[in-house]
């Protein structure tokens, strides 16, 4: 199994030499290499199109990178058969920019999405999700179909569904883009509350304020390459977060 | 104040049910269903026919004695019956006869209407003798030897086996035994086909849904399983209605067929084991359907995530 530079500490995500390209088109990440230790947070950032949802991808195994070794939960992906990669996906939890609900459901069955596919029973399932509608204020609207739900509301259960299945990564591609700031900050309460109990977190964002106001590494795409600063360095006005 | 719990009812991830290919899936499979019904009435039938063909080569023969020839038709008549009567006393002798019974005037004129038409009165003619000879089960008859001994018996007597134009028409029934095999396998193969494409289509609709339930976790089994469980249900239905429109089909062709003289086609009889694979059908459109749209989606999957 490889092992990050940190003697005894497993990376959960590595990547050695990544890049990645669409069909016959020029590199979007080039020579990407990364050690994401188990229980880490950090932001990702960069500009528009400098390649942060794509970084995102290799990492939730939406696609495999066109060259380099990426090895999640210590297998190379590239030499993983599918159904050991669907296992590993299940740890995994993700927030997309576009929330990608299934829109034809209801709130509920969006949230139980992850359990249902790993086989859990309907009664476990249903009480799991009650609980986390509750928690996350849209318990009255569980029967609604996604397709009827306002921005907010539809990032609330994205995160909810993200997390219901209390993944050991949770990728998350502007998670408070379209949320208040007072549920802003409760989503970032409830990153950090499952990064204490041993979550590693990614979130992408584009937001200073966010980056601010706490005070975590920050991975940072530019020209294809990345770079890893530590919080609150090399944050200036223009930096294009 | 009560607290009521709203109902959560499971939905499924893909929304198949609401889909315009599921119709499309039904009408194809009912009309799968409809042919492949009506020819295995007709390839069982035909081999019910030729087992009967087959017993009667085994267990009968004919002897022809010819008219004696006379200048005097009422002499010529009595001889003859003289020499079948000979014939007959001889057959009974025979350890392998069952029974050997000679045709009246009546059965040979039944016979012989065909070809000589109504209103002919048969003793006036020359016509040949006929005996009907039914061999008991399991004995062999030598029919080399048994001809040699009706020569000695009645010169005027010549065996008939049967063997010889019945071979032709077993051929012939084979044969369209085998065409009929050949649509059948046809038949399963235009429909496994036409899931196979409805499916990768449909498989191309919802493709993001598919991606989202693989980023869950879901794996491929778990997708097959929906869109097998929907086209099981889709394969049942449009069995149904296929069955539903070829039972009448079938009982047609069966009174056109009784109506054919001759009775050759009146041995095309469906058994109630027979009746009972054609009512099975639905069930094996259902199983068919199931398993195409499993592994298409198998296939299909790997090939296109």
């Amino acid at each position: 199994m490889l092992r990050n530079s940190v003697i005894g500490e497993p990376a959960i995500i590595e990547m050695k030499g990544v890049g990645i390209r669409y069909d016959k088109g020029p590199e979007v990440l080039s020579d990407i290499n990364l050690s994401l230790k188990r229980g880490s947070f950090h932001f990702l950032t960069g500009k528009s199109g400098a390649g942060k949802t794509s970084l995102l991808s290799l990492m939730y195994l939406a696609q495999k990178p066109s060259r380099g070794v990426l090895n999640v939960f210590g297998s190379n992906v590239s030499f993983t058969n599918r159904d050991n990669l669907a296992l590993i996906r299940r740890r995994i939890g993700v927030v997309f920019q576009d929330f990608r609900l299934l829109e034809h459901l209801s709130a509920f069955d969006n949230v139980a999405l992850p359990l249902r596919v790993c086989g859990m029973n309907e009664k476990e399932v249903k009480k799991r999700v009650r609980e986390l509608l509750q928690w996350v204020e849209l318990d009255k609207h569980m029967t609604d179909k996604a397709s009827t739900l306002s921005g907010g509301e539809k990032q609330r259960i994205a995160i909810a569904r993200a997390v219901i299945n209390r993944p050991d990564i949770l990728l998350a591609d502007e998670p408070t883009g379209n949320v208040d700031s007072d549920i802003a900050r409760k989503l970032m309460k409830l990153f950090i509350e499952l990064n204490k109990l041993g979550t590693t977190v990614v979130i992408a964002t584009h937001s200073e304020k966010l980056i601010t106001d706490f005070h975590y590494p920050r991975l940072h795409l530019n020209d294809g390459g990345l770079r890893i600063y530590q919080p609150n360095e090399g944050l200036f006005r223009g930096a294009g977060i | 104040m009560i607290n009521k719990e709203p109902l959560i009812t499971r939905k499924q991830e893909l929304p198949l049910k609401d889909d315009s290919t599921g119709l499309f899936l039904k009408i194809m499979i009912s009309i799968a269903v409809f042919l492949f019904a009506v020819t295995l009435a007709g390839v069982l039938s035909i081999n019910s026919m030729l087992n009967a063909w087959n017993n009667s080569i085994l267990g009968s023969l004919t002897i022809q004695i010819m008219p004696v020839n006379n200048a005097n038709q009422e002499k010529a008549r009595e001889e003859t019956l003289l020499q079948q009567d000979k014939v007959l006393e001889f057959l009974k002798t025979l350890p392998e006869v069952e029974k050997a019974r000679a045709l009246n005037d009546n059965q040979l004129q039944q016979l012989l209407q065909p070809w000589l038409g109504d209103g002919i009165d048969i003793s006036s003619l020359p016509t040949p003798r006929i005996l009907d000879i039914k061999i008991k089960p399991g004995a062999k008859i030598d029919f080399p030897a048994l001809a040699e001994r009706l020569a000695e018996v009645s010169p005027l007597a010549s065996l008939d086996n049967h063997k010889l134009w019945l071979d032709k028409l077993i051929r012939f029934a084979d044969g369209l035994k085998m065409l009929a095999l050949s649509i059948l396998v046809l038949v399963i193969a235009i429909t496994s086909g036409a899931i196979f494409y409805t499916t990768q289509t449909n498989l191309g609709l919802h493709r993001n849904i598919i991606e989202i339930l693989h980023i869950m976790g879901a794996k491929d089994t778990y997708v097959a399983q929906q869109y097998a469980k929907r086209d099981a249900m889709l394969g049942f239905i449009g069995g149904i209605f296929g069955l539903v429109l070829a039972i009448p089909t079938i009982f047609m062709i069966a009174g056109l067929a009784e109506q054919i003289e001759g009775g050759i086609i009146s041995e095309a009889r469906l058994s109630w084991e027979s009746w009972l694979m054609i009512l099975l059908l639905p069930f094996f459109s259902s199983v068919t359907a199931m398993i195409t749209a499993y592994y298409t989606v198998k296939r299909t999957l790997e090939k296109m995530m």
